[in-house]
């Protein structure tokens, strides 16, 4: 299938380049670790409002902190496809006889596969300060899959306005704008029975959320499949939807 | 059949705001030939290459490349042609050979094919050795040289060149000059390039288009183009510009049966003369007789930039440095981005 072999080339140019950038790795990593030892320890006293078997905030917010983390991976997905534009590298890749979706697509699933190299090793290094994952060593593989989905998502939303957009500077604000919200808005830090009515609404609309909620059942409770399945299956839909109008929007701004 | 591998009628592109980018282009390349396209910035140089290479959609007319239609068989042409930016986009965080790896993978040559050809092609333009190194660590020629390694590794049978020397020294420009002649004669390619450099015009090339405003001026071989000129280029001062014995002199030049047109520029005489050699004595013998005294004269052939003047009516030369400063950019964008 050539298709599938344009794909792996597309994304095997990113991973190549991600591996020669370990300050990248790095960074990129050093911050949710941060965040975990300082707003674990200051939240601490909510504990009990979190609900029955959350022993510790530390233990609730770790999945909010694993998905921040492939937020941040995700919404900068689109700024190699400006890149390559401005670079040249596009036209390069155009030029040849490879399909057009295999450029966004590869990049995507570039950008996922990256994100679950960090959302491992956030959550490794949660483990290492306490953190309990309820389901074992198959839950931390089932974290990084839901988390690797949502990335694809997010990177599909980049990577779309990237087409668009062209600038790097513009799209950089563009989802600096939303990853914020996005994280805020949702449940990976707060409870959502603790919000207020108009913010659980948009809570419960927010992929962030549907994207937690499965995530913090499998390290916090345990295989509850009618708790997990739902999540998953809305934000596949969601991601795939997100893939395909992606695709098609990258098709658009290169004819 | 005829030879034509890349053929044009009425090319047109034109950009919204009503910009005619390329305006009616027809031309012909034929098989194994070097064929430039001369002029200078936003002349419709790289806009053409886009058209031909199936990235950019004409406004109207028709190309076809080895024989297939650019808007009908895209996925075949690209598959016959392979192109080289004037943007040298090679992949600083990959090595040379990584970058020739992925290049070949787009064009989908099966493995063992491709090890071999990577060999082969960086022989071809000297970077064996420097072929597990990061491109970042590279010299702007050394990239550019790998980009053209890519063009090369799947065969084409063109090669699309835009602006192939575009900001590199003078050394390097002569260096990339021989790979592609050396092309031509071992890979029997045919090459397709821009440039705005008329000495790299009228070196490689073995027919030049000149272009301006999106309009072929003209076509030829560039010595042939030259000698249109009518001849060799006298430049003739005198110590007295406007004493009788000058204006005898003249008189007496232009009757000489070499001479073809004298026209008077600022405080010399401009000479187009059929045989420059030969028609610079006769000058001091007839100046001599009518009493006038040459202070200075200089023979030189006419160059593409005396053949741009003469179809467009202004120099090809002041326009250069906008572009080079471009690149300069790039190269400086791409050294702060890691």
């Amino acid at each position: 299938m050539s298709v599938l072999g344009d794909i792996w080339n597309v994304c095997w140019r990113e991973l190549k380049r991600f591996r020669r950038q370990p300050a990248r790795i790095l960074m990129s990593i050093v911050q949710p670790i941060i965040w975990l030892a300082l707003l674990g320890n200051m939240m601490q006293a909510i504990t009990p409002m979190l609900g029955s078997g959350v022993k510790s905030y530390l233990d609730y917010m770790a999945p909010g902190i694993v998905v921040m983390t492939t937020i941040f991976g995700g919404v900068f997905g689109g700024l190699s496809v400006v890149w390559d534009r401005r670079l040249g590298f596009l036209n390069k890749m155009l030029a040849a006889p490879i399909s057009r979706s295999a450029i966004p697509i590869g990049k995507m699933i570039a950008s996922s596969l990256i994100s679950s190299i960090q959302a491992t090793l956030i959550l490794c290094a949660a483990i290492v300060m306490g953190v309990n994952v309820a389901t074992g060593p198959l839950g931390i593989v089932a974290v990084v899959l839901i988390a690797m989905i949502l990335c694809l998502m997010l990177s599909g939303i980049s990577l779309a306005l990237g087409a668009v957009i062209k600038s790097h500077e513009t799209l950089m604000v563009v989802m600096n704008f939303l990853t914020m919200p996005l994280m805020f808005t949702s449940n990976a830090l707060f409870p959502k029975s603790l919000m207020p009515g108009w913010l659980q609404t948009i809570a419960d609309w927010n992929p962030i959320t549907h994207t937690i909620t499965p995530i913090r059942t499998i390290t916090t409770q345990g295989w509850e499949w009618a708790l997990i399945l739902p999540d998953v299956g809305a934000i596949i839909v969601m991601t795939l939807a997100v893939i395909a109008v992606a695709t098609l929007v990258f098709k658009r701004s290169i004819s | 059949m005829s030879t034509s591998i890349i053929k044009t009628e009425n090319l047109t592109k034109i950009y919204s705001g009503n910009i005619k980018a390329v305006d009616n282009a027809s031309f012909e390349v034929e098989e194994e030939e070097i064929y430039g396209f001369l002029g200078p910035n936003g002349a419709g140089k790289t806009t053409t290459i886009l058209m031909l290479i199936t990235l950019l959609k004409p406004t109207s007319g028709r190309a076809t490349v080895c024989g297939f239609d650019i808007t009908k068989e895209q996925a075949k042409v690209r598959s016959s042609i392979g192109y080289v930016s004037q943007d040298t986009a090679v992949d600083e965080n990959l090595t040379g050979r990584e970058n020739l790896l992925l290049q070949g993978h787009f064009y989908h040559l099966p493995k063992e094919v491709l090890e071999k050809r990577i060999d082969e092609v960086l022989e071809m333009v000297d970077l064996t050795d420097r072929a597990n190194s990061l491109v970042s660590t590279y010299s702007g020629g050394m990239r550019k040289r790998l980009d053209i390694a890519e063009g090369l590794i799947h065969r084409p049978r063109v090669l699309f060149v835009d602006e192939p020397t575009l900001g590199l020294d003078i050394q390097t420009r002569h260096k990339i000059w021989e790979y592609i002649q050396r092309l031509r004669e071992e890979a029997h390619m045919t090459i397709f390039l821009t440039t705005h450099y008329m000495d790299e015009a009228d070196k490689l090339c073995d027919r030049i288009s000149i272009i301006d405003y999106g309009q072929i001026k003209v076509v030829g071989e560039p010595n042939e183009l030259k000698s249109q000129i009518g001849g060799d280029i006298i430049t003739l001062k005198f110590t007295n510009e406007t004493n009788s014995y000058t204006n005898q002199a003249l008189a007496e030049i232009k009757k000489l049966s070499s001479i073809e047109n004298i026209v008077p520029t600022k405080d010399s005489f401009s000479v187009v003369a059929k045989d420059g050699e030969t028609t610079v004595p006769k000058i001091f013998e007839v100046a001599g007789k009518a009493g006038a005294t040459i202070e200075s004269i200089s023979l030189k052939r006419p160059t593409l930039d005396d053949v741009f003047m003469a179809h467009t009516g202004r120099e090809l030369r002041e326009e250069t440095s906008n572009k080079e400063d471009l690149m300069k950019e790039r190269i400086r964008i791409r050294r702060v981005r890691m």
